[in-house]
């Protein structure tokens, strides 16, 4: 056994020497033949679709695989000398923090004081050096106000910088993290990301983050190691992986990237900063300088007002959606309608307003993104039109029924097969709407992530289908959770087929990229109330936290999509703003 | 933001929840022993009243009335199910007749009133665990594992942690349930039960994956993580003593109880009202002057 101190060398945070790795009872391995080396104070990001082997890796890193998930393990990893086969997660636990993908199994105290507390108990720290410790991550993740409250009754975001919290109090040198930002709003998220960088950059923490949403954190990457099938496919710079992603038509390009190559200019952007530099460079209009050319929804719409209301940092008026030429699939009714609804919640400590007078209509066939900062009332009202809370004032009215796929499909799944789950008419019928075809027998711990969630959907449609039609209202609860780009895709093209049959399908997300290619309406709340009710093209392109990096590139109105702003920029250079 | 479930633990400054661990432990230990081995109806129903105003005295009144809800659904059962499947006792109440795989199933007066006494300890030892899970921190468990089995972080887990986790669970669990459209396969209790044992097992194995992570497995200096004393501990000390002497006693004494087969057979002596008096009685030890029930619930 070897160890840095002993050696007086200086190791590397992180080293590890053709690694495969099988799950104990899988019939194929997660990992096969994966080497690499993270360098102290280095920040790589790592990439890859979903099962690519991203999870398995950081387990390996941290010593759990093999000690706690068993399996066959070959070759070695080291962390700051100390080799994982003889040294275990919690004799690693000075040396490497791990934020696993589900804060929910992270979050062990009774309240989020205690939570940080405990590793630091765990060392044998006096209470002095404890107390300034847990102020200091505190305050660094903002999470003061956090300390006294119970664990049980945080957001998921809030767990989430919980857990990073846990993980940074006892400062250790390498830190692993596995989708961190998948439950943050996009404010607390960019947060996220450029803590990480500065913890990385001041304290010269390792940083090896495992993540989806490539767009948010590569412009603050040294360097990016791509996965796919349990190997490395890539390992270099952030511009060279946007590269080689687009070369290989793969779906982990940034849409600025790909926007950039369907535009056909070079070279490809690693942020937003980066793209508007080489924007500048090209003779295209500096973003926010001029007026554009390109057709305004508002002038479809008739929200120009509203939309100029956004764009200048006055978003309260947007509280008026004009369905203009959208059309009413089902009579004359409303899917769901929230009048002055007040909506509270008892978190351990009396009773919080979640919900404050809101007012809300929402029509059969719309497609609606319900965004908002964690704690802001999504969930709430999902839950309120579904009748799991009451109001405490107004009311909250649904016309048809209502399906609620809540944040873990996998509650839904409580029996041995699908045909036991969903058996009869009734059961083909909902399978059928979610566009699920599996034998009756499949077992559905089997399935895929996002097999899985159709499942649950299913389970949650059956029944409540009137003649084969689907219910006014179908509520999915952070569906994309930990989703590839092709997964978010395919619930896109899902969440579409069901409002073309006649139902409101309504989505709470924090995905800013995924609300701009599903819905045609965003619906933005702040702490209970409404804050901006436009389309999507309007809100998503009006601000810098609730929008898609295409439109925080071009800062043009209407223009949120990989697509659009391809043409836009083609238009341009046809122009001759590119030459 | 998420409403708590009735089994959780609420940091209060309320007796029970404010004493040390090992006099709450000894407290309503003595409570779970008695509900565990006593055969006297009458000192099971004392000691689920007194466990069950213990829980009032320390605002847990939601983990009581669940826990009660759960016992008497228990007990129900109970009743039930040792009313079909024993067939034993004097007093035949209803002939059933020849059933495939079951035989004869006659119900008698002695079969139900054994499954009642069954039902009754269950629901008993039901209130004491949601007391339990409600009043007692389970990171002064957590923390009294790492001093005392520091190599097992997963038996570490499933003492301090499996019922919060379990609770938590079930709220999730039944909500879904409850979201569930009505042309999908109910989810019994049967199988929500089993679901929620698997799913709190997978979870409770995570939660020991973080712990290793944590650095439970290392030894603290000397010291370093001594319980802190409360002004409540001789209070559970001496009532904890009282009444786990008087419930060993009992035992080994070898108090009569219930005796259902093949006839009913009970006398209730004077030790048995004392003994039921003392822990009916016991229940008012977490109560504070001035701070009843009302004060603040949970």
């Amino acid at each position: 056994m070897r160890d840095a101190t002993e050696t007086g060398a200086v190791d590397p945070a992180l080293s590890i020497e053709a690694l495969s790795y099988r799950y104990a009872g899988a019939a194929s391995g997660t990992l096969e033949g994966v080497s690499l080396e993270v360098n102290q104070g280095e920040f790589v990001v790592l990439a890859g679709p979903s099962g690519s082997g991203k999870t398995s890796l950081l387990r390996a890193a941290c010593g759990l695989v093999p000690h706690f998930h068993g399996g066959e393990l070959g070759g070695r990893a080291r962390v700051a000398g100390r080799d994982t086969r003889d040294f275990g997660p919690g004799d690693l636990a000075d040396v490497v923090g791990y934020v696993a993908q589900d804060p929910e199994t992270q979050i062990i105290s009774t309240t989020v004081a205690a939570e940080l507390d405990l590793p630091l108990r765990f060392r044998g720290d006096n209470p002095a050096s404890r107390a300034r410790a847990i102020e200091e991550v505190a305050l660094g993740l903002n999470i003061a106000p956090l300390l006294p409250r119970t664990v049980s009754t945080l957001s998921g975001g809030e767990m989430q910088r919980v857990a990073l919290a846990v993980a940074l109090v006892t400062r250790p040198p390498l830190i692993l993290l596995d989708e961190p930002t998948s439950q943050l709003d996009p404010v607390a998220g960019d947060e996220l990301i450029w803590l990480l960088r500065r913890l990385n950059e001041e304290w010269g923490v390792a940083v090896v983050l495992a993540e989806h949403r490539l767009e948010r954190c590569l412009a603050a990457a040294d360097r990016v190691i791509a996965m796919d099938t349990g190997r490395i496919s890539f390992d270099g710079s952030p511009r060279a992986f946007l590269e080689h992603a687009v070369d290989s038509k793969s779906e982990l390009g940034t849409p600025a990237a790909v926007m950039f190559s369907l535009a056909g200019m070079d070279p490809l952007p690693v942020g937003v900063r980066d793209a508007r530099a080489t924007l500048r460079v090209r003779g295209i209009t500096a973003p926010g300088q001029s007026p554009v050319s390109v057709a305004r929804p508002s002038e479809e719409t008739g929200e120009s007002q509203a939309e100029a209301d956004l764009r200048s940092g006055t978003g309260r008026s947007l509280r008026r959606f004009v369905p203009g030429r959208r059309e009413r699939r089902k009579g004359n009714g409303r899917a769901l309608k929230a009048s002055g609804l007040w909506v509270e919640l008892d978190p351990g400590d009396g009773p919080v307003d979640v919900l404050r007078g809101l007012d809300l209509e929402i029509d059969p066939g719309e497609r609606v993104a319900l965004m908002g900062r964690n704690g802001a009332g999504k969930s709430s009202l999902l839950r309120a039109a579904a009748g799991l809370l009451e109001p405490a004032a107004g009311k909250i009215e649904t016309r048809g029924g209502v399906a609620l796929l809540t944040q873990n499909p996998g509650d839904f799944l409580v029996r041995e097969s699908i045909g036991e789950e969903l058996s009869g008419e009734s059961g083909r019928a909902a399978l059928d709407a979610v566009g699920l075809d599996l034998p009756e027998d499949s077992d559905p711990r089997d399935l895929s992530g996002g097999e899985r969630q159709r499942l649950a959907l299913a389970i949650a449609l059956a029944g409540r289908m009137d003649g084969g039609e689907l219910p006014d209202l179908i509520a999915l609860d952070e569906p994309t959770r930990g989703m590839d780009r092709r997964l978010k895709d395919g619930l896109s093209g899902l969440g579409r087929t069901l409002s073309d049959r006649g139902a409101a399908v309504v989505v709470a997300t924090h995905d800013v990229e995924f609300a701009a290619t599903f819905a045609d309406r965003v619906v933005l709340l702040g702490d209970g109330e409404l804050i901006a009710d436009a389309s999507a093209a309007t809100v998503l392109s009006g601000g810098w936290y609730f929008a898609t990096e295409v439109s925080r590139v071009l800062d043009r109105p209407g223009l949120i999509t990989v697509e659009q702003g391809a043409d836009w920029l083609l238009g341009e250079i046809a122009n001759g703003g590119g030459a | 933001m998420k409403s708590l479930s009735p089994l959780s633990y609420v940091p209060r400054r309320a007796s029970l929840q404010s004493a040390g661990l090992g006099p709450a432990a000894l407290y309503l230990g003595a409570y779970l022993l008695i509900c565990f081995l006593s055969s006297d109806p009458i000192v099971l129903l004392a000691a689920t009243f007194g466990a069950a105003l213990a829980g009032y005295g320390c605002h847990a009144q939601r983990a009581v009335r669940f826990s009660l809800r759960l016992g008497a659904f228990l007990a129900v059962s109970m009743i039930v199910i040792n009313g079909l499947v024993t067939s034993r006792g004097e007093t035949v109440l209803l002939r059933l007749g020849e059933w495939p795989v079951f035989g004869r199933i006659d119900v008698t007066a002695e079969s139900l009133a054994a499954g009642a006494l069954i039902g009754l300890r269950a629901m008993g030892t039901m209130v004491v665990i949601g007391v339990w899970s409600a009043c007692i921190d389970p990171d002064r468990v957590l923390r009294a594992m790492h001093r005392t089995a520091r190599r097992s972080a997963l038996t570490a887990t499933l003492i301090s942690r499996l019922v919060p986790l379990a609770a938590g669970d079930q709220a999730r669990l039944g909500e879904a349930a409850g979201l569930r459209g009505p042309g999908a396969t109910p989810v019994g209790r049967l199988a929500m039960a089993h679901r929620l044992l698997a799913g709190s097992l997978d979870r409770a194995v995570d939660v020991a994956a973080t712990l290793e992570l944590r650095g439970y497995g290392q030894t603290a200096p000397p010291g370093a993580d001594r319980p802190i004393a409360s002004r409540f501990d001789r209070r559970f000390q001496v009532a904890g003593a009282v009444l786990m002497v008087a419930a060993l006693g009992s035992i080994i004494a070898g108090l009569p109880g219930l005796t259902t087969y093949p006839g009913f057979e009970y006398e209730p002596g004077p030790f048995s009202l004392i003994l039921a008096g003392l822990f009916a009685g016991g229940g008012l030890v977490t109560w504070q002057r001035g701070r009843g029930p009302n004060a603040r619930r949970n």
